[in-house]
């Protein structure tokens, strides 16, 4: 199972067939759209800018300036308290995006940035509101994007709340499968994950400390195999029921919420 | 301040066995586990595996050695809260 660490794909069949474009799947995972969405989709994600690993998009305090897509790469949701420790809210994958209301907001009251190197777009509020005054499926595909959103982050307060360290690692890796898949990133039950043992720490509030027995002891049991950069899931089964996880959540279209 | 060390094995699924248990005027007040080689380079440093009371910390550093840990421990039972 080889995938680059670019994450263009495998190849897999997609439902359209014709693209790559993170966007397009992902909305098209949630909602039907027409060829004039997927091209006006494609419009608006045209010429990203490479950002390096580390660097913030938006920080805490500063006035949104736009709705940043991410093509490639992982980026995130996070708060940083006094001492310096970090909370990790929530993973932005390809085809994801900060709020697209967030224009009503004065200030960002958390920070956005990456934690790996990425492809990101910077799309105006204008152009954003544009796409939705015309485009009646993208606008319900928006919509629905952004209940997946806030179901996600429900499912990561359990997560934290209320899952051990295992099942909280477990979780995550189940669910950045399907959200990989889902826009065409994945190899089989594997996908690049390059991210470090301290991201995945402040995103499950563990220590790195416990985050490396966590992943020593899911592949000493044959659950996964991981290099710096990309995770192999080897038997899925096992680590969705270690996990419980129940992908109803993610409101995919053609897949069985179980 | 007076910390007295009691070493023991902690069933921490891991590699990670070497502990020692802190006590304070008689109270247990942290865990310490040695972290083994499958911490690469953190081998050998001790980490708060546990700690009760003021010594509770999320964040806590990880200690080149003992002493060190021992002197973090009584600025917690000290200066915290």
């Amino acid at each position: 199972m080889q995938n680059d660490d670019t994450g263009a794909g495998d190849g897999t069949a997609r439902a359209s067939g014709r693209t790559n474009n993170p966007l397009i799947l992902k909305l098209e995972s949630l909602a039907p759209l027409s060829d004039d969405d997927r091209a006006v989709l494609e419009r608006i994600s045209a010429n990203p800018q490479h950002v390096e690993r580390g660097t913030d998009l938006i920080r805490e305090g500063d006035k949104p300036d736009g709705v940043y897509l991410i093509l490639d790469g992982i980026a995130c949701r996070y708060k940083l308290r006094a001492n310096g420790a970090r909370q990790i809210m929530a993973y932005l994958v390809p085809g994801d995006y900060c709020d697209l209301d967030v224009a009503m907001l004065k200030a960002m009251d958390h920070a956005i940035g990456t934690l790996s190197a990425c492809q990101v777009v910077r799309i105006d509020l204008d152009t954003i509101q544009d796409l939705l005054r015309g485009h009646p499926n993208i606008t319900h595909a928006l919509r629905l994007a952004t209940l997946v959103d806030e179901a996600t982050l429900r499912e990561w307060v359990v997560n934290l709340g209320r899952r051990s360290g295992e099942e909280r690692i477990a979780h995550l890796m189940c669910e950045l499968l399907l959200r990989l898949r889902a826009v065409g990133r994945t190899a089989g039950d594997g996908y690049a994950l390059p991210i470090t043992q301290e991201d995945l720490a402040d995103t499950t509030g563990l220590t790195s400390v416990h985050v490396n027995r966590m992943l020593r002891g899911l592949r000493e049991r044959g659950l996964i195999e991981r290099s710096e950069r990309q995770l192999q899931i080897l038997d899925l089964p096992r680590l969705e029921a270690l996990a419980e996880f129940k992908p109803n959540y993610l409101h995919l279209v053609g897949r069985d919420a179980a | 301040m007076n910390l007295r060390l009691q070493p023991v094995q902690v069933a921490t699924g891991s590699e990670d066995q070497e502990s020692q248990l802190v006590f304070h005027e008689g109270f247990l007040v942290a865990v310490l586990v040695r972290l083994s080689e499958q911490h690469d380079d953190d081998v050998g440093k001790w980490f708060l595996e546990a700690g009760f009371g003021r010594v509770d910390d999320l964040n806590a550093p990880l200690f080149a050695d003992l002493d060190a840990a021992q002197i973090w421990i009584e600025k917690r039972l000290t200066h915290a809260g």
